[in-house]
């Protein structure tokens, strides 16, 4: 059996800064977020992404529930404002939060995430599902309750998607050792984040991959 | 029969002796495989093209990921990363539930949506892509 590759604390830190650092280069927005006695902290980044179609129909019924504008003029609107409302309606903005943290317990990263609409409404756990990327849905969808759970923050104490780390260990060690074969240097967090964000809407642009091979290039 | 055994377990050891990628690639070239026609464009329907639209990939096996014998192989500059992962799992005959995942310069994986071309343009070298592939239980 090959070793596992568990990560401390304090490297999950400096593989974490030097994400941030490329990161800042290329304007990704990701920061660093120190916890409140600064011993520990996580990354953070907040993206907004535009979502229609799959709303469409919860939204409908509720802009339909709410036809009855206390305007004059509402009551005049004919059938088709009704269904131009809604369909302006089937497009919004939707603002994720991204958190990597680090587990004590599994000895990994670990991916926080919420969504909510601009109006501060949270999405739930089957909208979350609707925004999983297609090729991963079906393997997903068999154990829906083992991947993608709701819970508690650990620094800040709100509730929180997580994508359940028990398996990171699993697919991460092939991963490193493969590199460690050949002498490369490898970004755990990068490497990690490109495998786990797609399945949330979380892409990582290219250059991520081609700022490890800088930083090889500089070690002498 | 007897020989395919031999010619698996000398992969991961020519793999291993590699100390720089360049060094990987070399061992490949020396022992090219026997065309087939699966490896002229691998899924795609189209009749052959331009052939400047078809881009070289070199598939690599990570871990006990099984390994496939043809490992060259042409196609098309727009052909995703999720498309390659679909069919490296039916040349593999992994089941539904196993994921593979696509990696470039060894461990970072590109976007599913990803196109070939492009990763060619940031990642290829010596006039090919190489690719690692790696299945696991990501997920639960």
């Amino acid at each position: 059996m090959e070793e596992d590759e568990f990560i401390g604390e304090k490297t999950f830190q400096r593989y974490c800064a030097e994400f941030i650092k490329h990161s800042q280069q290329i304007g990704d927005s990701w920061e660093w977020r120190p916890s409140k006695d600064c011993s520990d902290g996580y990354m953070c980044k907040i993206h907004f992404q535009i979502k229609n179609g799959s709303v469409m129909s919860h939204l409908g019924a509720s802009t339909h529930g709410q036809t009855c504008l206390p305007m004059e003029e509402a009551f005049e609107l004919p059938l088709d404002d009704c269904e131009v409302i809604e369909t302006a309606a089937a497009s919004e903005v939707i603002k994720y939060e991204y958190h990597v943290l680090y587990s004590c317990s599994y000895q990994v990263p670990v991916l926080y995430f919420r969504a909510s609409f601009l109006d501060g409404r949270p999405l739930t756990l089957k909208d979350i599902w609707e925004g999983v990327h297609e090729c991963y849905k079906m393997r997903l969808l068999q154990g829906p309750w083992d991947t993608i759970t709701q819970q508690e923050h650990p620094i800040l104490g709100q509730p929180f998607f997580v994508l359940h780390p028990c398996k990171t260990n699993e697919f991460m060690t092939p991963v490193l050792k493969n590199s460690q074969k050949i002498n490369k240097n490898v970004n755990y967090i990068t490497s990690w984040l490109s495998i786990v964000g797609p399945v949330v809407g979380l892409n990582l642009p290219l250059s991520y991959a081609k700022a490890t091979s800088q930083d090889e290039r500089n070690v002498p | 029969m007897a020989e395919e055994p031999q010619s698996v377990l000398q992969l991961p050891t020519s793999i291993a002796a590699g100390g720089e990628g360049l060094t990987d690639v070399s061992p490949e070239t020396t022992t090219p495989e026997p065309p087939s026609s699966a490896a002229v464009s691998p899924g795609t329907e189209e009749p052959a093209g331009d052939t400047k639209k078809k881009i070289d990939i070199l598939l690599k096996a990570v871990g006990d990921t099984p390994i496939m014998k043809t490992k060259k192989w042409a196609v098309e500059r727009t052909r995703t990363i999720q498309g390659l992962i679909d069919f490296i799992k039916k040349f593999l005959k992994l089941v539904a539930s196993e994921q593979l995942f696509i990696y470039v310069n060894q461990s970072f994986a590109p976007s599913p949506d990803q196109e070939v071309g492009t990763l060619y343009e940031c990642f290829g070298s010596d006039g090919k892509l190489v690719l690692h592939y790696c299945k696991s239980q990501a997920w639960g």
